[in-house]
């Protein structure tokens, strides 16, 4: 479809761009930076609003964007996450006074490098997706004025994420190179061809260096906890969301429209990998005082838990993936709302801080309770739903070793997340004070409460949404 | 006929040589600058690639943009930040070795897999002739999202860039 | 085409391990940068001698050149911004 034609069908994200524009503008008019930052949640909210999903899978701009059920949920987790990450952000105590606007608009802009990263199905978009992500990220890694922990976090994840980029676009031209075509259909009917099995393999292992990366996947996970010790608490929630479940909707729209006939081959390749990845992130966790730290092997952890559903490869897998990773953002970014409430409040992100917190702030310990649990896949929370599919995928396709490892893991997991609950409730706290979170703090926690136990108790309509997306 | 193909031919194999050359020198010597300028050799040898493949848009958009703009930015950062009589601090970390051994087993093997691989070398790619302009109504016409999307990335950068970089407002100038 | 694809291939191959040796070698922050340069030409010069030969279409190779071109110069940039940054923080770039 031309580009006049297909601009009806990208109003939202039109909308979305100029929301960044407006807010970036706004900043010679408007003396109330708070104020901004609501426009920008109006504009994702508006965005949302005017977000359709056509009858027919629509290929809009000649075939780089693709408009499809996949697309259209990973709108909504796109705006969602990063609307929450600007609620949180509104009431963090390090943002830097002068640049208010600029975060905000750089964040809206990121929305639209996400939405734009889920319907890729060009080599050419993927990588530009990509890099526009990894890019806006870096910049944001680095935002607090006069902290160097911040600047080398932003240095670090700039060198790895250059370098696992330019790799995976290494990959990207064999794969140009060997069919003649950037467009996934196309590469997957001329790889099926003889005589491409090994340069196939190679160019996946090129690109899931790429991928790997993004989804903080061993043994590219090693930038992950610097980074995130160091960024602004609010990016780093958004960094262990946002772009983990969009790298993985890259992954899943690379291996599935381009290598499922070479599953016999990679299959193994990933198991590996997800072993890897849990079995490091839970063991490496065990020890971490920091909790910015202890959350972000967490996180690479639960990257591991998620490489399973990839693995098996099925319906159900697949299903699996998505469910899990909406169950995580609830849960996560719950959690690294906790996480800001408390270090306004102490400037520390240390273990301590937060003992006795079960007395202080009653209800910010009972909350990140909950979203611990949720991680460690209790029931009725919605890491349990995440899991539980997760794990029946699995099974389904046979890997019995594999999901016996993440049952390990995830009893070793729980260890970790009980420290910091007993840490809260049973260590006594140093004084009394109580905590209050400011407005959109306690909004932002609210919703996050809501989605983790809804989605605990109530998964069948997100079920239903997500069966009319795969199989894809 | 021939000789001048063979002399061409043979000019190029020496740009290629002289290109690797060139880049290990970019990442084993010792002065920060002399790599910047070795760089600087990579980049103008690869536009030399770009024209013996019949690339001649794009090698001088790589001259123009790589080794004016980007080479321009390396040396301004590189003389901000270095002292420039220091120049015998020690660039290579501990594990060179290793570093050389991986990288030459990955040659090894990817050289292996891309020379045995049936590349489906096309005729009418090979004759065809690309200008200027069919490149420009390509930017436009098909291609015109990516296009749209890299101007504002750019900005983005560009906004973001400033903002991490600049060094911080006089106290007065706070709101 | 003067010189068989294989040939440029292996160059760029060759390119292509340099730079990942350096990106993995160097302890400046500039010249790992340097380094990631080098990475990016290699994948350029794949691009197009692949878009002389292999392509479907002549113009696709060349457009995702720019575009890398376009890119690599973004990341340049902000790579440098925030050495920059650091340099100005820390005073130093080393990655020790």
């Amino acid at each position: 479809m031309s580009a006049i034609d297909s601009i009806p069908f990208f109003i939202p994200e039109i909308l979305l761009l100029i929301g960044a524009f407006a807010v970036l503008f706004a900043d010679f008019f408007v003396t109330n930076k708070k104020l901004i930052g609501i426009t920008g949640l109006v504009i994702l909210v508006a965005t949302a609003c005017l977000a359709r999903l056509p009858a027919e899978p629509q290929a809009l701009f000649s075939g780089f964007f693709q408009l499809d059920a996949f697309t259209h949920f990973f709108r909504y987790a796109a705006l969602g996450i990063v609307g929450v990450t600007i609620l949180t952000s509104l009431s963090y105590a390090r943002m830097p006074k002068a640049y208010q606007s600029e975060y905000y608009s750089l964040f809206l802009f990121m929305a639209f490098g996400l939405i734009l990263m889920s319907a890729a199905t060009n080599l050419l978009m993927i990588f530009l997706a990509v890099e526009f992500v990894s890019i806006v990220s870096y910049l944001l890694v680095g935002f607090l004025k006069d902290d160097p922990g911040s600047k080398e976090a932003s240095a670090k994840y700039l060198l790895f994420g250059s370098l696992a980029s330019a790799i995976m676009l290494f990959g990207m031209s064999l794969l140009f190179g060997a069919t003649g075509s950037l467009d996934l259909d196309v590469i997957r009917a001329q790889l099926a061809g003889s005589g491409f099995a090994d340069l196939g393999l190679i160019s996946l292992m090129l690109i899931l260096v790429g991928l790997g990366f993004k989804i903080s996947m061993a043994p590219f996970h090693m930038w992950a906890p610097d980074v995130y010790q160091g960024a602004p608490t609010p990016v780093t929630a958004f960094l262990t969301v946002g772009p983990k479940a969009l790298g993985f909707a890259v992954l899943i729209r690379v291996l599935a429209g381009s290598f499922d006939h070479l599953y016999s081959h990679w299959s193994s390749l990933i198991f590996v990998l997800s072993i890897l990845t849990m079995t490091i992130g839970n063991v490496v966790a065990i020890a971490q005082n920091n909790i910015k730290r202890l959350l972000a092997y967490s996180s690479i952890a639960q990257a591991g838990y998620i490489l399973m559903g990839i693995v098996a490869f099925s319906d159900t897998g697949l299903r699996a993936v998505l469910i899990y990773l909406i169950a995580y953002a609830f849960t996560n970014l719950g959690a690294f709302v906790v996480v800001i409430a408390v270090s306004n409040r102490f400037q520390s992100d240390e273990l301590e801080s937060y003992s006795g917190l079960g007395r202080r702030a009653p209800l910010l310990a009972a909350s990140l309770t909950i979203f611990l649990l949720s991680l460690a896949g209790m029931p009725p929370f919605a890491g349990f739903i995440g899991k539980f599919y997760v794990f029946t995928s699995a099974l389904e396709a046979g890997f019995v070793s594999i999901a016996v490892v993440a049952a390990l893991n995830s009893a070793v997991a729980a260890y970790y997340y009980f420290r910091v609950i007993r840490q809260m409730y049973l260590v006594p706290a140093s004084d009394e004070d109580p905590i209050s979170p400011s407005f959109s703090l306690a909004l932002a926690l609210c919703l996050m409460l809501i989605g983790t136990i809804a989605l605990g108790i109530f998964p069948g309509p997100l079920l239903g949404f997500i069966s009319q997306i795969v199989p894809l | 006929m021939t000789e001048l193909t063979f002399i061409a031919q043979l000019g190029i194999y020496a740009m290629m040589f002289v290109v690797l050359a060139a880049a290990v020198a970019a990442v084993t010597l010792r002065n920060l600058f002399h790599c910047a300028l070795a760089l600087a050799g990579v980049l103008i040898g690869v536009a030399g690639m770009y024209l013996a493949m019949h690339a001649e848009f794009l090698a001088m958009v790589q001259i123009l943009i790589y080794v004016g703009a980007v080479m321009t930015l390396i040396i301004f950062a590189i003389m901000l930040t270095q002292r420039l009589g220091a120049g015998d601090v020690a660039q290579n970390n501990k594990q060179s070795l290793f570093g050389a051994v991986a990288a030459a087993g990955f040659v090894v093997t990817l050289g292996g897999i891309l020379w045995k691989t049936p590349w489906p070398v096309k005729e009418e790619a090979v004759t065809s002739s690309f200008s200027a302009s069919d490149l420009g109504e390509s930017l436009m016409t098909t291609y015109v999202l990516p296009f749209e999307i890299i101007a504002i990335v750019l900005f983005a950068v560009l906004i973001g860039a400033i903002v991490v970089a600049r060094k911080d407002a006089p106290k007065g100038a706070e709101q | 085409m003067i010189i068989p694809l294989e040939h440029i291939l292996m160059f760029s191959t060759l390119l292509f391990a340099i730079g990942v040796y350096g990106t993995l070698v160097r302890r400046n922050l500039i010249g790992i940068l340097i380094s990631i340069e080098l990475i990016l030409n290699a994948v350029n010069v794949n691009l197009v001698a692949f878009s002389r030969t292999t392509a479907l279409s002549p113009d696709t190779g060349q457009i995702f050149t720019f575009f890398v071109i376009a890119l690599a110069a973004a990341a340049a940039a902000v790579g440098l911004a925030i050495v920059l940054a650091l340099y100005r923080t820390s005073r130093t770039i080393f990655t020790d």
